[in-house]
């Protein structure tokens, strides 16, 4: 009997063990645990292309396009072009910051770093920079310091933007270290910003250092003489001709078409804005038949009036043109131009108009020999803007930084900072004045309740300084 | 094939004997019996029907035994005993045996519905009168008299306490069953199918354009491809103690399916049956009194959608226009679109059987088009079983069904390719034919959408099922009082799925091809040991039994977009391919027991416990064990009162674990990014939902007590059910998250929510008679739910189309509603005379219907019969989405009315009264806005069938060559009566089946009203 016990016992206990082998088989054979730097950069530089710097039409970069009156809806009155905004519209942007790009920048960096690719770690730092920066000047203060911990923390509270700009100068001076070391693999066609060219990318960290000084131009305990000095300086190290520049080629396949391309299609009924055609036409810009296309029915470069009550005939108005909206455009994330354009407001600031002027003068001649005017042109359209004036000088600067910087992000914090191009509030508008930054996501909302989520579109971000 | 691979452990299959050996060997103690006698015997009821669950025991012994479903008993008594017969509604009997060793005993009363056996969990045949929970029956003849073609729409409004909802009325479209009201929040909310104890797949699915591009939707219910005619009866198992034995899946209700048998020692029965049936959409509201055309300029214009294109039915006065002869073409655009559906359906079977064996085989097909031009369903379904009784202590059925469906659909839904955008906001004025200019370049009356003919041939899903069910049970009786079952069945398909999208000019689209191929393969085993004993006035059976279930889901894609070859539907025709490999298993493994105590056949007690495995829980915690406990006392066998001929109270428990989660979702790998490969670079990133390592079983806990009493010789049958239903810990997968965290969303063991709900079964026979009868049934389900937890202190969760919110019924819609004055409440009124939005989403409804009630009539009068079943809803909100955005392009009837007006409510500005006037347009394009205009309460009431039927008298018949012959009218839906709805049917959820596709009704294929002749023969 005892024996009988003893097998049965240890029969009971092998079928346990059977049972709990059987029920074993969860491990996922459909996706990788673990992949190789290349194969995490490609799509992160993808991303920030396609979903931070420009995207859809529910992002952010599309909506500061609306306030910089680039871009009409061909609807009625209530949209995202009269301010028209809750909380869930921001979701996506900061799906596509943080689950999409910084957390994979989080992941690359500390995979390269362990495995002594310097090269990628300096690309991660760089990239998470240009990220968190372009967040903080929409958002303000934003989560970094307790963010991207997955299940080990589940509401980061927000650092302010002051911490985050210190973090961004640190990631970029600390990006410009790692590519010094010169050590580990070097990105190759994985990298479609540069292929791998870490001199180039070198350039890039100092230039957007320059374009981050002056976003502090009247930042609180900051003087707009002494950002200008230290874009300046920064410079001395930044791009130096369009060689250099920050862009993504899109490869215009089925698979791959230029974003703006895809958001100017008839289903958005997005068309070109009256603001920036008339602008173009007034100032006889030999790039207008570049940066719009004509209208369908008419011919005629049309714009609509962002806040017209009715919808209109949706052939008769404009899109945007070829340069920057073809299924194979090329996106600018830093453009030459850019820098050019810094130099020149820097020097404005710093020894007024006709130290501006040179840079003022090339950042257009460079613009329009990249569209392809004819160089005629750009000296009869140099001449009818006149001379930088100490009085109009930094208002000129900005008309000519917003047209070469088109469709960029960038123009806002620009506008925000200078007040140039002028822009008046809209018809219909839903806001009591042009929104000076973007409400926080409900996503957040929801999940983390954070102090500063009862920001309203007019409320100001640190370094937007009254 | 992917058999469960055993590495250095016990085949669980030993595990299983192994386990129900040692049990059984404890417990079984054989009588040794000095002098005995064995006697079989059959009772029937004063009628000459066979009694089932009547009890035969010996007087003064111990000994006793239940009869079966034929009335056939057997016993081993002592000689010279007396067997005392008893059954619920019949008089007891005693009866002495002397040396006969078989016998019929007629006992007076009349064997009730009540005695009728049902098909509980895993197949086990018991009487309704003896169940502690509840169930609700439906003949196989009642779902074949709805002439629907899909099992789930047969069964709508039958059932109490179940909801089904369908998706569109297009061939094939899906349907969702919930019972018991909605238990998770983002899993799998649908009934568990069981189609002769084994589960089958139900899942929606033959749209491969689904996948490619998150915008199609629908597809069809996989129950679909079970032929309606191949079924005896359908058991809804509503609570979890009923379905408790089932495991897992079966906390969110079963639907048994038990199909046709033949019939043992009976000569072969053929019969036909054919039907005929044509369906006419039944039509939103929409107007046609204006043309296409808008204010240009300030004037008012008539575009004429060629050369002036506009998406706005805002023009002229159609009639002046045809006046004038500016207008040639008026025609509504849904009249001209839609055809007339036609089905036909022709079913052979054959049944019969030896002493030894039965048969049956039955083929159907079904070939079916749509209301919408090109759409079709086809079905060929073959369905055998064969039964044998091999020796006198085994037995075996062999069943196999094979069905090959074949759908053709459109998309619907907010897709903008759908065909269906472009004839419900059509102006009545363009004509859309011919729909390729001279050039061959599609013709729009507006930007941004197709010609609506142009789509059905460009923009389409095709999908072909073949599906094979094998069921094998084995029974092996060596005793009376034991038996073993023995159950292995399998459901197998493969599906290829073709979604087909060319260019589109008018979409600026590249074009794109899906082909998908599915294998889905789920096997089922049961091993499942039975005792059953008389002590005295007891009767006790226990009940031992292992289960192992594995699905597996495989999954290839390939996706070409960018087309240039028109017509060419194949991958190739793509200038980027890219193709997709998905592979999921689940295993599950169960242990399970019951106990039934049965005393006097008037007191019951009932224990049920299993414990489960399954591999897509925490590797640490993938074993959970649960039960249920209930009991019935049936009160009339004290009461004796002659009014009351049945009356029985019963209570229950039930806690069950659930693991309503898919594989993988444990860890966070790295998934191919979007667009990937891009620029010939491969690319993954992280997946932006964490995986939770730390999943457990989520549980129903549920309380339910039932009443169920028949009165006046069962003349009115009465039964009513009240539960209580907590769900704890559910498993949500998709959580959403803080983004700052890296992820979007997790799963976690997150939500709470509760269900509360009466349901009550109500059988009057008003007259029953040899010529004339009249039968009325009444059910009545309302079922209250509240979301009582989420996610921490999250108050709110999107679910799809409609969102939970902590301390509201689940599904509410949270979107723009007007902006109100905070202490009014009254609507804010802008300076220009328009309703405000308000500034952000608010909650403007709730998708809970407060009940849902149905009745059925019918009577019979000689050889006539006839029958009709009315549905009713009260309340359950619904977006019509057509109408939202038909008030922007001034489609829907009410934009028919263009006067100005004052819109009702207070100025923003100054809270006084609105006085300014608005045009109808500027109204209705700022209602656009406001998607609590466009919300609906979902009341109908529908006159579901209509039957009318002849069947062929004896007399007639004897001179032909068949036994008998019937012809049967029906018509569906004749009447919808929807006070507060203008789509086509409130029933409707256009998006699907899914949680998230709950609530809007949008760019649907109408509802249809349909006639339906069918012949029905016999052979002698």
């Amino acid at each position: 009997m005892k024996k009988i016990i003893l097998y049965t016992g240890a029969l009971v206990l092998f079928a346990v063990a059977g049972c709990k082998k059987f029920v074993d088989i969860n491990q996922d054979p459909n996706n990788p645990t673990s992949v190789q730097e290349k194969i995490l950069l490609a799509p992160i530089e993808v991303n920030i292309a396609n979903s931070i710097a420009a995207g859809g039409e529910a992002t952010a970069a599309t909506y500061v396009n609306h306030f910089m009156q680039m871009i009409c809806y061909n609807q009625i009155a209530l949209n995202y072009g009269t301010y028209y905004f809750v909380n869930t519209n921001m979701n996506a942007s900061w799906s596509a910051v943080y689950a999409t790009c910084l957390n994979n920048l989080k992941i690359l960096r500390q995979e390269s770093t362990a495995d002594g690719n310097s090269n990628y770690t300096a690309i991660s730092e760089i990239l998470t920079a240009y990220t968190l920066a372009f967040t903080s000047d929409l958002w303000g203060d934003i989560p970094y310091s307790q963010a991207l911990e997955g299940a080990g923390n589940f509401a980061p509270t927000y650092d302010k933007q002051e911490v985050i700009y210190d973090t961004v100068l640190a990631l970029l001076d600390k990006g410009v270290a790692d590519i010094d070391k010169k050590a580990g693999q070097k990105p190759g066609a994985d990298d479609y910003y540069y292929s791998g060219d870490m001199s180039k990318w070198r350039k890039l960290a100092y230039s957007l250092k320059a374009r981050y000084y002056m976003h502090l131009t009247k930042a609180p305990g900051h003087t707009a003489a002494a950002q200008a000095d230290l874009a300046l300086a920064a410079l001395q190290n930044g791009f130096t001709g369009t060689a250099d520049e920050w862009k993504f080629v899109y490869p215009g396949s089925s698979t791959s078409q230029n974003i703006w391309y895809v958001n100017m299609q008839a289903l958005s009924t997005l068309v070109a804005s009256t603001a920036i055609v008339d602008t173009l036409k007034t100032r006889n810009d030999p790039r207008l038949p570049f940066l719009i296309a004509p209208s369908k029915n008419t011919g005629l470069y049309t714009g609509r009036a962002i806040g017209s009550p009715s919808v209109g005939v949706y052939q008769d108005y404009s899109l945007l043109g070829a340069a920057y909206c073809s299924v194979g455009s090329t996106e600018y994330l830093m453009p030459y131009t850019e820098v050019q354009f810094i130099q020149a407001e820097a020097n404005f600031i710093k020894s007024g108009a006709g130290a501006a002027q040179p840079f003022y003068t090339a950042g257009i001649t460079t613009h329009m020999s990249k569209l392809g005017v004819d160089g005629g042109r750009i000296t009869t359209y140099l001449a009818s803007r006149g001379t930088l004036t100490d009085a109009n000088g930094l208002e000129q600067i900005m008309q000519e930084k917003v047209i070469a910087d088109f469709l960029s992000p960038e123009n806002y914090n620009d506008w925000r900072r200078t007040g140039f191009p002028r822009l008046t509030i809209v018809p219909n508008a839903q806001a009591p004045a042009i929104p000076r930054r973007l409400i926080y996501p409900q996503s957040e909302i929801n999940a983390n309740p954070q102090p500063q989520q009862s920001a309203t579109l007019v409320d100001r971000v640190w370094w937007d300084a009254q | 094939m992917n058999q469960p691979k055993h590495q250095n452990c016990l085949p669980p299959a030993f595990s299983r004997w192994l386990l129900l050996a040692v049990v059984l060997l404890g417990m079984a103690v054989t009588p040794v019996l000095a002098q005995t006698q064995k006697i079989t015997g059959k009772v029937f009821d004063e009628t000459g029907h066979p009694v089932n669950g009547a009890t035969v025991r010996e007087k003064g012994g111990k000994r006793g035994a239940a009869t079966d479903a034929e009335g056939k008993f057997s016993l081993v008594v002592k000689p010279g005993a007396v067997l005392v017969v008893t059954g619920v509604g019949l008089e007891s009997q005693e009866i002495p045996i002397g040396s006969q060793s078989s016998l019929d005993i007629h006992m007076k009363g009349k064997s009730t519905a009540l005695n009728e056996v049902v098909v509980t969990a895993l197949g086990i045949r018991r009487e309704k009168s003896q169940l502690t929970y509840s169930t609700q029956q439906v003949k196989g003849e009642a779902l074949a008299a709805t002439k629907e073609t899909g099992v789930l729409n047969a069964l709508a409004g039958k059932v109490s306490g179940v909801q089904i909802t369908s998706s569109s009325g297009q061939p094939g479209a899906s349907s969702r069953i919930v019972i018991r009201g909605s238990s998770s929040l983002l899993g799998n909310n649908e009934a568990l199918i069981v189609l002769d104890g084994v589960p089958i797949n139900n899942a929606q699915n033959g749209n491969a354009g689904g996948v490619a591009t998150n915008t199609a939707v629908g597809g069809t219910s996989r129950l679909s491809d079970i032929d309606p005619a191949t079924i005896e009866s359908i058991n809804v198992l509503k609570g979890s103690a009923a379905s408790a034995l089932y495991g897992s899946n079966a906390a969110r209700g079963v639907v048994l399916i038990t199909t046709k048998s033949g019939s043992f020692a009976k000569k072969p029965q053929v019969s036909i049956n054919s039907q005929y049936s044509f369906e006419n959409p039944i039509y939103p509201e929409m107007q046609t009194k204006y043309s296409l055309g808008d204010l240009l300029n300030g004037v008012r214009t008539y575009y004429d959608g060629d050369v002036m294109k506009t998406s706005a039915v805002w023009g002229l006065d159609i009639d002046s226009l045809v006046k004038q002869g500016i207008v040639k073409y008026n025609r509504n655009p849904m009249k001209a679109f839609f055809t007339t559906g036609r089905s036909y359906t022709n079913t052979l079977t054959v049944g019969g059987g030896s002493e030894r064996s039965s048969y049956f085989f039955s083929y159907s097909n079904l070939d079916q088009t749509g209301t919408v031009p090109t759409t079709t369903f086809k079905r060929n379904a073959l369905f055998a079983k064969f039964s044998n009784r091999i020796t006198d202590q085994v037995s075996t059925t062999l069943q196999l069904g094979y069905t090959l469906s074949n759908n053709h659909s459109t998309p619907e839904g907010y897709d903008l390719t759908d065909p269906l955008w472009t004839i419900y906001t059509a102006p009545a004025t363009w004509n859309p034919l011919p729909y390729l200019d001279s050039a061959g370049n599609q013709r729009v009356f507006r930007p941004g959408r197709n010609n609506a003919y142009w789509a059905l041939y460009n923009v389409y899903n095709n999908s072909k099922t073949s599906r094979i069910i094998p069921v094998l049970t084995i029974n092996y009786k060596p005793t009376t009082w034991l038996t073993f079952t023995e159950r292995a069945g399998a459901d197998t398909y493969s599906q290829q799925a073709d979604y087909y999208e060319a260019p589109s000019s008018a979409l600026t689209t590249v074009g794109t091809i899906t082909q998908m191929s599915v294998n889905y393969r789920q096997f089922n085993h049961d091993l499942i040991g039975q005792v059953q004993q008389q002590f005295g006035d007891f009767n006790g059976s226990f009940l031992l039994g292992n289960n192992i279930n594995t699905e597996y889901n495989q999954t290839h894609q390939l996706t070409g977009t960018g087309t240039s070859i028109i017509g060419f539907d194949n991958v190739t025709n793509g200038s980027t391919i890219v193709g997709k490999e998905f592979y999921t298993r689940r295993r599950k493994l169960g242990f399970y027991g019951q106990v039934n105590l049965e005393y006097k056949k008037f007191l019951n007690l009932s224990l049920t416990g299993r414990y489960d495995g399954s591999s897509v829980l925490s590797t640490k915690k993938n074993f959970y064990p649960y039960g249920s406990a209930s009991a019935g006392f049936i009160f009339s066998e004290l009461l004796k009162v002659p009014a009351i001929s049945f009356g029985k109270l019963r209570v229950s428990y039930s806690s069950v674990g659930n693991d309503n989660v898919t594989p993988y979702s444990l860890s966070t790998p790295f998934t191919l990014a979007a667009g990937f490969p891009y620029g010939g670079n491969s690319g993954f990133l992280q997946s932006t939902t964490l995986g939770n390592p730390n999943l457990i079983n989520e549980t129903t806990k549920e309380s339910e007590v039932g009443l169920e009493m028949n009165f006046l010789h069962n003349r009115i049958g009465f039964e009513a059910s009240y539960f209580y239903r907590h769900h704890e810990n559910l498993l949500t997968q998709n959580v959403p998250i803080a983004p700052s965290t890296g992820y979007n969303s997790t799963t976690l063991n997150a939500a709470d929510m509760t269900n509360k709900g009466v349901e009550v079964l109500l059988n009057i026979s008003p007259f029953k008679g040899k010529d004339l009868g009249w039968d009325v049934t009444l059910n009545y389900t309302r079922i209250r739910n509240n979301v009582t937890k989420i996610n921490g202190n999250t108050q709110q969760l999107q679910i799809g189309q409609t969102w939970a919110f902590v301390g509201k019924p689940y599904g509410v819609f949270y979107n723009y509603g007007y902006a109100r004055d905070s202490a009014t409440h009254q609507i804010l009124i802008d300076d220009g005379g328009l309703p405000k939005v308000s500034s952000n989403n608010v909650v403007i409804g709730n998708l809970q219907p407060d009940f849902l009630a149905g009745i059925n009539n019918s009577f019979y009068y000689k050889n006539w019969t006839l029958a009709f079943f009315f549905d009713y809803r009260k309340g359950g909100e619904i977006l019509n989405s057509d109408d939202r955005y038909g008030y922007f392009y001034g489609t829907p009837k009410v934009t028919g009315n263009r006067q100005d007006r004052i819109v009702p409510g207070i100025l923003a500005s100054t809270k006084e009264p609105n006085t300014k006037p608005v045009s109808a347009e500027a109204y209705y394009q700022r209602l656009n806005m406001i998607y609590e205009a466009a919300m609906q309460d979902g009341t109908y009431l529908k006159l579901r069938t209509a039957s009318i039927g002849y069947k062929l008298s004896p007399a007639v018949m004897s001179k032909t060559p068949f036994s008998a012959a019937s012809l049967t009218l029906t018509g569906r839906n004749l009447f919808i009566y929807a006070p507060h709805f203008t789509g086509s049917d409130p029933e409707v959820s256009s998006y699907g089946t899914s949680n998230g596709a709950e609530g809007t009704y949008g760019n649907t294929v109408p509802t249809s009203r349909s006639f339906n002749l069918t012949l029905n023969m016999v052979f002698k």
